[in-house]
C-alpha cells in the first residue's frame, strides 16, 4: 500500500479513537474504553513500523499532504519510538487503571478521560514528529501540553492540581519563547526565498538556509532552544518535569519522559540544522553544551535530596536529556549519532523505569523509597526487572545505555573536548551512586511488617518483559535497521553524505558492525 | 507615514503591556489586556494598510474576536464563576516601581538585540520590532512576578501577543493559516489554563502561586 497513504491513516487512527471515546457514555464502561485504547495503540504500533522501517533503512522520506508532513530517517526514529513505547506503556495501563479504578482513585469519568486523553497524546506527538511545518510542528508541541495537563492532574488531589498547574504555565509559556524563535526563521525564510509561502516548510527551507540573517539566526535559534527545551526538559527551565512526572499516572509518566521529551529533542535537532547552515557550528555547540553540562550536574545532585521514587527518574530523565544536549553540542556524525542513540536507549530505559515505579506503587501503596524495601522479597519479579533495568540506566555494560554513554564520551575525545567528558564523567559517578541506594535500601533489604507479598499481575508485567529484552538486545547487538537510520539520519542533520568520522571513530565498527555503507538518504539535498 | 504609526503603536503597546503587568486585580488586568489587544489590532490594520498586506487586515479582524473580545470574555467568566474572589493579598513579588525599571531595561535589551539584524524587511521598523521583542520578556516577568495564578495566565498572553507583532512586522504577507494556527492554539491554551484555575480553586480554594509550593526539590 502507498505509504503516504498509511502515513495519514498513522495520524488519522489515534485521533479518530480519541473522538470515539469521547462520544462514548462513560456507562459504556472500563473494558469497553480499555478495548478501543488497545485498539487504537495497535493500529499506530503497525502503521508507524509500516512507514518508520522502511525510511529508516532505506532513507527514502515519506511525503504526505504536499509539504505538510515529512517522515524522513530522522524523523522516523521517533514516530518508532512513539509508536512501540505507546503500545507498550498503553498495555500496561490495563492493569494499573484497573487497580486505580477498584482502589477508589479513578472514577468511571476518569478512566473515560484518561483513555480518550491518551490516544490524543499520541496523535499529538505523531504530528509533532511528522510534520514539515515549522508553525504547525509548535503547535502540535504546544498541543502535547494541552493534552497531558489532565492526565497529569487527573488523580485531582492537592499535589496533582499544583503538579498540572505548574506544567501548564511553565510548558506554554516556554514554548511561547519556541514559537518566536519559529516566527524569526519563517520570517527570515519568506525574506530569501522566491516562493514566500513554502516558507514554513522545514524542507523547503533549508536550500536557503545559508542566505538567512545571521543574528536573526542566533536570536531563533536561542528562542526555540528555550521554548522547545522546556519541553524537553533541559535545565534551567526543566521546572515542571519532577512534579508532572511524579503526580501522573506511572504509564503516563513513561510516555512524557521516554517519549515526549525526545520529540521535543528532535524539533530542537530541526533548528540546530537551520543554525548550523547559517551561522556555523560554533554558536549552536556552545548553547547546547552550556544547557546540557548545567542538566547533567544539577540533576546528579538533585538526585541526592528525592526520596519519591518517580521525582528520582524525573531527574535522571534531566540528567539524560542533558547527555541529549552535550552529545549534540558536540557535534559531528559521531556525536549527532550518540544524541539520537541515547534518544531511543533512555527511552525505552525510562518507559521500563516508569511501569516499574507503577508495579511498586500497586504493592506498596507508596512512592517513598524509605517505605519501599525488600522488594526481592515482596516482588522478585518486579525486584528483578527493577535491578537491570537500574543497571542499564546507570549506563553500565552490556544495556543499551552503555552504547549512547560510550559514544557520547568518545565523540567528546574525538573533539578535543575532554573538559565535557570529565565533568559529565564526574556527574556520573553522582548518579551512579544514587542508583546503588536504590538497589541496597529498596530493592534489598527487609520487607516492611505486615507487607503483603506477591508480584503484580501477569498482564503488567509482559511490556515490562518486552522493554527489558529491548535494553539488553540494543545493548549487546544494536539492530541493523536502527545504525542504518541513525547513519542516514546523520546525514540529513549534517546534510553531507560525508560520515567518515562516524566509521572510522574508536570501536564504531567493532560495536555495530556496520559496512560503512554511504547514506542512502535521497533527501540529504533538501532536508 | 505609515511606519511612523506602527513604531508609535509599538510604543504604545509595552505601555498597556507594562499596565497589565501593574494591575493589581483581575478585573483590572482584563481590562487592560483588552486595551493591549485593541491597540494590537489597530498596529495590524495600520501595517496592513501601509505595506498592502491583505492578510494583516483579516489578521486584525480575527485578533478583534478573539484577542479583544474572547480571550478577556474566558477569563472573565471564569473569575466571576469563582465568585471575583478578594485577591487584595495577592501583591506583585515586585513593587510597581522595580516593575517599571525592569520593564524599561528588557526594552533597551531588545533595542540593543535589533540593532544587529540586517533583513530588508526589519528596516522600518526596527523600533516595533525591538519592542514586540521585549513584549515577550514582559509577559515572562508577568508569569514570575505574579502571585496570582489569574495574572500569570496574562503573562502567557502578553507573549503569545509578541509574538503576533514580530510575525507581522516581519513577515506580513505570511498565510491567514499560519495566523489561524497560533491563535487557535492559543485560545484553547487559555481555555486549557483557565479550566486548571477553576479545578484549583474548587479544590484548594487559592489563586495564590504560594499556595502552590508543596512540591519541591
Amino acid at each position: 500500500m502507498n505509504l503516504s497513504i498509511l502515513l495519514v491513516a498513522l495520524l488519522a487512527s489515534p485521533l479518530v479513537f480519541t473522538l470515539i471515546m469521547a462520544a462514548t457514555p462513560q456507562s459504556a464502561g472500563r473494558p469497553a474504553f480499555a478495548g478501543m485504547h488497545m485498539a487504537s495503540l495497535s493500529i499506530v504500533l503497525g502503521l508507524s513500523l509500516a512507514v518508520g522501517v522502511p525510511a529508516l533503512v532505506s532513507g527514502q522520506a515519506v511525503d504526505a499532504c504536499g509539504l505538510w508532513l515529512h517522515v524522513d530517517a530522522l524523523s522516523a526514529i521517533f514516530v518508532l519510538l512513539i509508536g512501540i513505547i505507546g503500545f507498550l506503556t498503553g498495555l500496561f495501563s490495563l492493569p494499573y487503571v484497573r487497580h486505580d479504578a477498584e482502589a477508589g482513585l479513578m472514577g468511571a469519568d476518569r478512566v473515560k478521560q484518561y483513555y480518550a486523553l491518551y490516544s490524543l497524546f499520541v496523535f499529538t506527538m505523531l504530528l509533532a514528529a511528522a510534520s514539515n511545518n515549522l508553525i504547525l510542528t509548535w503547535a502540535a508541541i504546544e498541543a502535547t501540553t494541552l493534552s497531558t495537563v489532565f492526565l497529569v492532574g487527573i488523580y485531582r488531589n492537592r499535589d496533582c492540581l499544583e503538579a498540572s498547574w505548574k506544567y501548564a504555565i511553565v510548558c506554554t509559556s516556554g514554548v511561547a519563547f519556541g514559537l518566536f524563535g519559529t516566527l524569526l526563521v519563517y520570517a527570515n525564510a519568506a525574506d530569501v526565498m522566491a516562493n514566500p509561502h513554502e516558507a514554513a516548510f522545514f524542507t523547503a527551507i533549508m536550500p536557503y538556509a545559508g542566505q538567512f540573517d545571521p543574528m536573526l539566526t542566533k536570536i531563533a535559534f536561542a528562542f526555540a532552544l528555550i521554548g522547545f527545551g522546556t519541553k524537553a526538559g533541559l535545565f534551567p527551565m526543566h521546572t515542571w518535569l519532577p512534579d508532572a512526572h511524579s503526580q501522573a499516572p506511572s504509564p503516563v509518566s513513561g510516555l512524557l519522559s521516554g517519549v515526549l521529551l525526545k520529540v521535543a529533542i528532535l524539533v530542537i535537532i530541526r533548528f540546530y540544522m537551520v543554525a548550523l547552515a547559517a551561522v556555523g557550528a560554533l554558536f549552536p555547540s556552545v548553547l547546547l553544551l552550556t544547557v546540557g553540562i548545567l542538566s547533567v550536574v544539577t540533576s546528579a545532585f538533585s538526585l541526592v535530596r528525592q526520596h519519591d521514587i518517580k521525582r528520582k527518574f524525573a531527574y535522571h530523565s534531566v540528567e539524560n536529556v542533558g547527555i541529549i544536549a552535550v552529545a549534540l553540542g558536540i557535534g559531528g556524525p559521531l556525536g549527532i549519532a550518540a544524541a539520537l542513540l541515547h534518544c531511543v536507549f533512555h527511552g525505552i530505559t525510562k518507559a521500563l523505569l516508569f511501569c516499574l515505579s507503577g508495579n511498586l506503587l500497586m504493592t506498596y501503596g507508596t512512592r517513598d523509597l524509605r517505605r519501599i524495601t525488600g522488594v526481592i522479597e515482596v516482588a522478585p519479579v518486579t525486584a528483578t526487572l527493577l535491578t537491570v533495568s537500574l543497571f542499564g540506566l546507570a549506563g553500565f555494560p552490556p544495556l543499551a545505555m552503555f552504547v549512547s554513554e560510550t559514544m557520547t564520551f568518545v565523540a567528546g575525545a574525538s573533539a578535543h573536548l575532554l573538559w565535557v567528558v570529565v565533568v559529565v564523567a564526574l556527574a556520573l559517578t553522582v548518579v551512579i551512586a544514587v542508583i546503588m541506594q536504590i538497589i541496597s535500601g529498596s530493592v534489598l533489604g527487609h520487607a516492611p511488617e505486615g507487607q503483603a507479598k506477591g508480584d503484580v499481575e501477569p498482564l503488567a508485567l509482559v511490556p515490562e518483559f518486552i522493554l527489558l529484552a529491548c535494553i539488553v538486545w540494543f545493548g549487546v547487538a544494536t539492530p541493523t535497521p536502527l545504525v542504518a537510520g541513525v547513519e542516514n539520519s546523520c546525514a540529513i542533520v549534517l546534510q553531507s553524505d560525508d560520515l567518515d568520522a562516524l566509521h572510522t571513530a574508536p570501536l564504531y565498527r567493532a560495536v555495530f558492525d556496520s559496512q560503512a555503507a554511504a547514506p542512502q538518504a535521497a533527501d540529504v539535498q533538501n532536508g | 507615514m505609515g511606519y511612523t504609526l506602527v513604531n508609535i503603536l509599538g510604543a504604545l503597546l509595552i505601555v498597556t503591556s507594562t499596565l497589565v503587568l501593574l494591575s493589581k486585580t483581575t478585573r483590572r488586568a482584563v481590562l487592560c489586556y483588552a486595551v493591549q489587544s485593541a491597540v494590537l489590532v489597530a498596529l495590524l490594520f495600520t501595517l496592513g494598510v501601509t505595506t498592502g498586506a491583505r492578510e494583516l487586515i483579516i489578521w486584525a479582524v480575527t485578533a478583534t474576536v478573539t484577542k479583544v473580545i474572547f480571550v478577556p470574555l474566558v477569563v472573565w467568566n471564569v473569575y466571576k464563576k469563582m465568585g471575583c474572589p478578594d485577591e487584595s493579598n495577592l501583591a506583585s513579588r515586585l513593587k510597581p516601581a522595580w516593575s517599571i525599571i525592569l520593564v524599561a531595561a528588557e526594552v533597551l535589551v531588545c533595542f540593543v538585540a535589533v540593532g544587529g539584524i540586517q533583513l530588508p524587511t526589519a528596516a522600518a521598523v526596527r523600533p516595533a520590532l525591538a519592542i514586540s521583542l521585549a513584549h515577550f520578556f514582559v509577559g515572562l516577568t508577568c508569569i514570575i512576578s505574579s502571585r496570582n495564578i489569574m495574572k500569570q495566565m496574562f503573562g502567557y498572553c502578553l507573549m503569545e501577543n509578541g509574538s503576533h507583532v514580530t510575525l507581522a512586522l516581519l513577515a506580513p504577507q505570511a498565510p491567514e493559516l499560519i495566523e489561524v494556527g497560533i491563535t487557535t492554539d492559543a485560545i484553547f491554551a487559555v481555555l486549557v489554563m483557565s479550566f486548571v484555575v477553576l479545578r484549583i480553586w474548587r479544590g484548594m480554594h487559592t489563586l495564590d502561586a504560594r499556595d502552590l509550593t508543596n512540591l519541591k526539590g
